[in-house]
């Protein structure tokens, strides 16, 4: 790419969509973006789209939400220049962005049974992993902080090569972007975190983009009956698409609680259930509605910093049941997102449905509205080419 | 020397109970009466019998449904089959056998799985009565009613069980180990083994050093674990807990400035893999889970929190790869998992002797009694007559 070569080693002027006030509308702004340092990597961004944890940061008002901040943390692109010490991926190659590190060497990393690299610990910081400073600044040479080690709102990124995977280019823009957070993460948690088993039960609560890709993912793991629950009934017939075959809108049942529905519906309980919203008291809901025995309760979707389960420590006791959580569906982002790559290419696993809008980048607010009022699933915007 | 099966099978027994007429107060020796079993129900001569918290527990308990008195306790012991009632196949006359308060139908989903041990047929239902119609077998020689203790009701040389709560042995074990592994003993070596599947060279941190902490240490010794930390706030049982695998031990009020999750931190470099909850407190439950490492850590509590308090999770630290599980009976299979767990004691893998720390006649129950709320004994075998 001849025009990539021009740039290396200099800070890119370019557009970038800045969160300056905790609920404001983003705004549209000429911004610096310095070249990549040692282990980064610099990204040209084809596509971005928007997903509920940048709305919970963009929302809050005490830390870790800073501003002004650059978010979005799902997106695709193309490399244009590495920092020194790089050697996975090069000018030009296809990569996907992906807010949990992997450095591949660490005991976690090393381990079959964590993703959580402990050499570049997850967490939500303002700056790059390394050296702890922003690669942004704006007209008034002011420091704009990133977000989720990706900021993807903006036309040329600075990711960690820890946080980036280079990717098969046979996969479209806005499917690939998908999996740099919420469908990984929801088709993660079934085959990774609970490892649904062929012929269970699973209860999805929420059926957000993260609930249906849980959808996809037991699908994927041979579930025999996936139920749906949300209190925006618009969401079933799309949900019909994704797997699930049966729905529970907690706003009919009158003063019947949703898990004393499910145990009548499943005799007893089901065998996984799946929290994809992002409430605690949800996630109460879903150990009541999950069966004694054996039954998983996963958590999946993020509620607010500090937020606590309640559990009755006797129920915890005496029925049997487990509570587990995880980032990103427990993926291993160097060793998985291939092998689900491979499975959507094979036609295995769906993500199609998952686009519900396309828009220019520069209308970014607009995938928010339509997020919040819980019109979209996933927005894909495409910066200018 | 006790009567001849043959002799009272079909009749009442008059034999001696220790009944607990008060909460709190001693335990009364008087002669009861005890009815012959009705169907799917076993009348077993107790051999010897040990004392457990959760009997200490219930023994002062003054409130709720399980606040009934007069009542006969106890819930781990062994004993040989007296006589059975209609539809009983499993055992007969004259064999060894151990009641548990954990029931299995064999019929039901949970007790044809391999993945639960939570009978769905029976145990729910009639606390101070027999599982099927919630009536008693055992009176007083003024006729008033004796509630029977977590389906077995030890403290009393004749005792009747159903089915469903007893475990036929067939190997001939000295009768004192097979009573540990009626219920606290199995419950710690079955957390280790079968909940958490401890794997060699894991790290295990455990909270409360009594009977079910002590077996979730030889339980994870067993299993091959590295470091197994011993979290209690009695330092005697530091000493008592090296002869069962304990590695290392933290005494909360010995910490200094530091957490006790700090400590299990540093010990494990980065926290423990598995987490065991053996006392009973939703505060510690949330220790034990701090404790755990991130990524994997799984936290199983066996504690029994009897004052309704909430076990709080962060939700940030479940998030990052940790899990909690409860169990009852160390997720055991009773029938099929304690003739386990005694052919291992048999071929000399697992140790129990060290367990017993006391030995009482069934006369002298309440030195029992005494010892445990001292800190003294693991556990004290009660032995009927010799």
């Amino acid at each position: 790419m001849a025009g990539e070569s021009k740039t290396r080693g200099k800070p890119i002027r370019c557009k970038a969509a800045v969160s300056r006030e905790p609920g404001e509308p983003l705004v549209m702004e000429e911004v610096m973006v310095a070249p990549p340092m040692a282990g980064e990597v610099r990204i040209r961004i084809i596509c971005t789209s928007l997903c509920h944890s940048d709305i919970t940061f963009w929302k809050l008002k005490e830390p870790p939400a800073c501003f002004p901040r650059i978010l979005g943390h799902e997106a695709v692109g193309v490399v244009e220049s590495v920092g020194e010490n790089v050697t996975e991926v090069e000018e030009g190659d296809y990569v996907l962005p992906i807010f949990v590190p992997d450095c591949g060497e660490c005991t976690d990393c090393r381990s079959e049974k964590s993703n959580l690299c402990s050499a570049f610990p997850f967490g939500i910081y303002p700056w790059m992993p390394r050296d702890k400073t922003s690669r942004f600044t704006d007209r008034n040479g002011e420091v704009l902080h990133h977000f989720l080690q990706v900021s993807s709102f903006i036309e040329y990124t600075v990711v960690d090569i820890t946080n980036l995977l280079k990717i098969n280019p046979n996969i479209p823009p806005s499917k690939a972007c998908l999996f740099s957070c919420g469908i990984s993460t929801g088709v993660g948690s079934a085959w990774r975190t609970a490892s649904v088993e062929k012929g269970s039960s699973v209860v999805i609560f929420g059926l957000g983009a993260i609930g249906l890709a849980v959808a996809e993912g037991a699908k994927m793991c041979g579930a025999s009956r996936i139920i749906g629950v949300d209190t925006n009934p618009d969401k079933f017939e799309l949900a019909k698409k994704f797997g699930v075959s049966e729905f529970v809108n907690p706003k009919d049942l009158g003063d019947k609680p949703v898990s004393q529905v499910i145990i009548e519906m499943t005799d007893g309980g089901a065998d996984y259930c799946f929290e994809c919203v992002g409430f605690a008291s949800l996630v109460q809901a879903a150990f009541a509605s999950c069966r004694k025995g054996w039954g998983k309760t996963i958590m999946v979707g993020v509620d607010k910093p500090g937020a606590t389960l309640e559990f009755d420590s006797f129920d915890m006791l005496q029925l049997g049941k487990t509570v587990m959580g995880s980032l990103y569906g427990g993926l291993k982002p160097k060793s998985h997102i291939p092998i689900l790559l491979q499975r959507f290419l094979d036609k295995e696993l769906n993500v199609d449905h998952f686009v519900t809008h396309e828009m220019k980048f520069d209308d970014i607010n607009k995938a928010f509205d339509l997020l919040i009022q819980g019109k979209s699933l996933r927005c894909v915007m495409w910066m200018d080419k | 020397m006790g009567k001849k099966a043959s002799e009272t099978a079909g009749k009442a027994i008059t034999c001696k109970a220790a009944i607990c007429r008060k909460p709190g107060e001693d335990l009364v020796i008087e002669e009861i009466e005890v009815a012959p079993p009705q169907a799917w129900e076993v009348r077993i001569k107790i051999i010897c019998t040990s004392l457990c918290h959760t009997d200490v527990t219930f023994w002062k308990m003054d409130f709720g449904p399980a606040g009934s008195f007069p009542k006969i306790l106890g819930h781990e012991a062994v004993g040989i089959v007296e006589s059975v009632g209609e539809h009983v196949e499993e055992v007969k006359e004259g064999d060894l056998v151990v009641p548990v308060f954990l029931p299995s139908c064999n019929e039901c989903r949970d007790c044809t799985s391999s993945k639960s041990n939570i009978c769905t047929k029976l145990g729910s239902k009639f606390y101070l009565g027999m599982p099927r119609d919630g009536t008693s077998r055992f009176r007083d020689l003024k006729g008033e009613v004796l509630h029977h203790f977590l389906f077995v009701s030890s403290f009393v040389e004749y005792t009747v069980v159903d089915i469903a709560h007893v475990v036929s042995l067939n190997h001939h074990v000295p009768p004192d180990k097979a009573c540990l592994l009626s219920c606290g003993v199995s419950t710690g070596i079955g957390a280790a083994w079968k909940v958490a599947e401890v794997e060699e060279g894991s790290t295990v941190a455990i909270f409360g050093l009594g009977a079910v902490g002590l077996a979730v240490a030889e339980g994870a010794r067993l299993c091959g674990a590295s470091k197994i930390i011993g979290v209690d706030l009695n330092p005697d049982k530091f000493e008592i807990g090296k002869k069962f695998g304990v590695t290392h031990f933290i005494n909360p009020i010995a910490c200094g400035e530091k957490t006790v999750s700090q400590v299990v931190k540093e010990i494990t470099d980065g926290g423990a893999d598995y987490c065991f909850e053996c006392i009973g407190l939703a505060s510690l439950m949330k220790d034990a889970f701090s404790c755990s490492r991130e990524g994997w850590g799984k936290t199983v509590i066996l504690g029994v929190e009897k004052h309704g308090s909430e076990l709080n999770i962060n939700c940030y630290e479940i998030l990052r790869g940790r899990s909690v599980v409860g169990s009852m009976f160390g997720g055991l299979k009773p029938k099929s998992d304690i003739p386990i767990l005694l052919k291992k004691y048999l071929d000399k893998e697992l140790r129990l002797d060290d367990f017993i720390t006391h030995e009482v006649n069934f006369q002298d129950i309440n030195k029992a009694f005494e010892f445990m709320a001292q800190g003294k004994s693991i556990r004290c075998i009660i032995w009927m007559d010799k």
